[in-house]
């Protein structure tokens, strides 16, 4: 268990999610988001660019059908138009979508204005101009990457190793057009409330009170873990979903390891049965998170089994 | 340990039922929610609309206080789910395509203004360039293949005969293609390229930006100084007035729009760089857009108008008219109501 580890103060340990700062909508209460990956970021400028591509080749295909046109003329016509259908679909989409074009509704990601307000139609324009610069230009560079010299080269190489140094070096991965549109790509956060154990346990005891009887805590049971560890208990409850016989019982195996762990450490002199291990966690849960909750609520706040315990020095 | 215990068996927890008493707000606020993303704002019914902006309220109030009271990971994961998907709901931009494009069209004028000086530089620049180019090329005509780029087939150089100038000066194309052809080529042609570059440079001090209104004031000036030499300046003067006029201004407005940027780089004020940027970055994206207008136009110009209008005082009234036309707009439009 990673409660015998030493727990890290931040979230951001290893490869934790990165988590926007400051964004404080106009009520006040600052909200948590996390900063869009790179990858997904990735996958929906792709899926972008596929869409705006078929739908160039559709327009093509209706304008110069049966015409017979010089490959010279078609590659420029192609040129503009693809220019005129790009630019107004991110503006648009991203308008009307709230932050969102196509590719990002797929890859669940979206923009928001980082000083917490709506997006404006400014910021959109903005980072969607400068993606030219940043996306599409050099694209069209590296198109026409054979007949360049070695100046050209050159350019072309510190070009786009600025362009990918700027989201690739700053916390927040915003391109040169965030930056500039005051813009930042976060996840679209999925909306899932998952039961409260601790209710469970509650009305479980309510309804079977011999079973509440068997796993009763005292005041000196209580003081040994702090919110780090009651958390870490809650994500080992929850996941319950193990799939298939083997997971089962990997899972029962380490419930009971650390029922046992647990019950040793606060001294608790009850008998645990092994079946009965999940029962006590439970249980404990219960009533270490109500302890730990009434000590908030005077103040005494206990980070972890390592900080101080509350009211030792009163 | 002092706390009085009571047993967490008889009564819910506090979070417990501070959660219970919530969840079905919460509940309505997600379907609410729901609706508003995939169908929304404007799907939404005056209750929900009204219960949204509410609901909304009452879950950051929830959020503040669960992050006091509660101990429970998941609840707090939701709450604070709930509270961004909604804030980014009830703040969504509430845009229409008219209203947009509107506010643009009134927001133009006033941002050329504020850019005057630095329109000014870009202006000074280039003609210094256009200056030093014509005085280049007098003094050697060879000078005309360093400074003019030689573009794809274009045959005229310091060795064309004075009818092949003429030729090309006022030589007709007919077919819609061609017109087309021209048009489609004008757009990724070198100056609107260059026009992208001066904008997008920007941000790098300026000083990119600056370096090309030069080179492009050189190329300017030697050109023209070419057909001048050669008796031709009146028939040029027209040649280019009549798309000249409109692309060289889409060039220098977009440059101003690139100084602004580099003049936040460089001289951010009270400002951090980035929030310099932002502010600079208003009226930059507004000239840049316009440049882009002025460069379709321009690109019109030059596909159509100067291939059916080949007499030199019709091109040349056409484009000082046209320019007439952007500079009246940029001095008199947006002066009622909010800039």
């Amino acid at each position: 268990m990673s409660a015998a580890r030493r727990p890290a103060r931040r979230p951001a340990r290893g490869r934790g999610p990165r988590l926007l700062r400051d964004f404080v909508p106009p009520e006040g209460v600052p909200i948590r988001l996390e900063v869009a990956g790179l990858g997904a970021r990735l996958a929906a400028q792709v899926i972008d660019i596929v869409v705006t591509l078929l739908v160039l080749v559709a327009v093509m295909l209706i304008l110069f059908l049966g015409l017979e046109a010089p490959e010279s003329l078609l590659l420029g016509v192609g040129a503009a138009l693809f220019f005129f259908i790009r630019a107004p679909y991110y503006i648009v989409t991203e308008l009307f979508w709230n932050g969102q074009t196509l590719g990002k509704r797929m890859t669940g990601i979206r923009v928001i204005a980082t000083d917490g307000r709506g997006l404006d139609a400014h910021a959109v324009a903005a980072r969607n101009l400068m993606k030219e610069m940043e996306i599409f230009a050099p694209g069209t560079a590296m198109l026409a990457v054979r007949d360049m010299d070695a100046i050209g080269y050159l350019a072309l190489g510190t070009w786009i190793a600025v362009l990918l140094a700027v989201p690739l070096f700053n916390r927040e991965h915003q391109r040169i057009g965030d930056l500039i549109a005051g813009t930042c790509v976060v996840v679209q956060p999925p909306l899932r409330l998952l039961p409260d154990i601790a209710a469970a346990a509650t009305v479980s005891a309510a309804t079977q009170p011999e079973e509440a009887a068997e796993f009763a805590f005292l005041p000196h049971h209580l003081g040994h873990y702090g919110d780090y560890e009651l958390q870490t208990l809650e994500r080992l409850l929850r996941a319950q979903t193990a799939r298939g016989e083997k997971a089962a019982a990997a899972r029962a195996a380490q419930v009971q390891a650390v029922a046992e762990r647990i019950r040793s450490r606060i001294e608790y002199a009850g008998r645990v049965e092994p079946e009965r291990a999940e029962d006590f966690l439970r249980a404990f849960y219960a009533a270490q998170r109500a302890e730990l909750e009434r000590g908030r609520l005077f103040g005494r706040v206990r980070a972890d089994r390592h900080s101080p315990r509350p009211g030792a020095g009163a | 340990m002092s706390a009085p215990q009571t047993a967490p068996d008889t009564a819910a927890l506090r979070s417990t039922r501070f959660r219970a008493e919530r969840e079905p707000g919460w509940r309505r606020l997600e379907s609410i929610l729901e609706r508003a993303e995939r169908q929304g704002m404007r799907a939404l019914s005056f209750e929900e609309a009204r219960d949204l902006a509410r609901l909304y309220r009452e879950a950051v109030s929830a959020l503040s206080v669960a992050r006091e009271i509660s101990l429970d990971a998941a609840l707090r994961d939701y709450l604070e789910a709930l509270c961004a998907r909604a804030c980014l709901a009830v703040y969504a931009p509430q845009e229409t395509l008219s209203g947009l494009a509107g506010r643009f069209l009134r927001g133009v004028p006033p941002a050329m203004r504020r850019s005057a000086p630095h329109l000014g530089l870009v202006l000074l620049v280039t003609f210094l360039g256009a200056l030093v180019g014509w005085l280049l090329y007098f003094q050697d005509a060879n000078w005309y293949y360093t400074l003019v780029p030689s573009g794809g087939g274009d045959p005229r150089g310091p060795d064309s005969p004075v009818g092949q100038l003429r030729e090309v000066l006022e030589g007709e194309h007919d077919g819609p293609l061609d017109g087309l052809a021209a048009f489609a080529s004008f757009l990724f042609s070198h100056n609107a390229r260059i026009a992208i570059f001066c904008f997008s440079l920007g941000a790098l001090a300026g000083v990119p930006t600056l370096l090309l209104c030069l080179y492009n004031g050189l190329s300017l000036g030697a050109f023209v100084a070419l057909h001048a030499d050669r008796g031709l300046g009146a028939e040029v003067a027209g040649w280019l007035s009549i798309h000249g006029v409109t692309e060289i201004g889409a060039i220098l407005v977009a440059a101003a729009a690139g100084l602004r940027l580099g003049e936040a780089v460089l001289f951010p004020g009270p400002f951090t760089r980035g929030d310099a940027l932002r502010r600079q970055g208003r009226d930059a994206v507004k000239l840049a857009l316009l440049a882009a207008m002025m460069l379709v136009v321009a690109a019109l110009l030059e596909g159509f108008g100067r291939q059916l209008i080949t007499d030199m005082h019709t091109r040349l009234a056409i484009g000082w008219g046209i320019g007439a036309l952007w500079a009246g707009w940029f001095l008199l439009g947006g002066r009622g109501g909010r800039a």
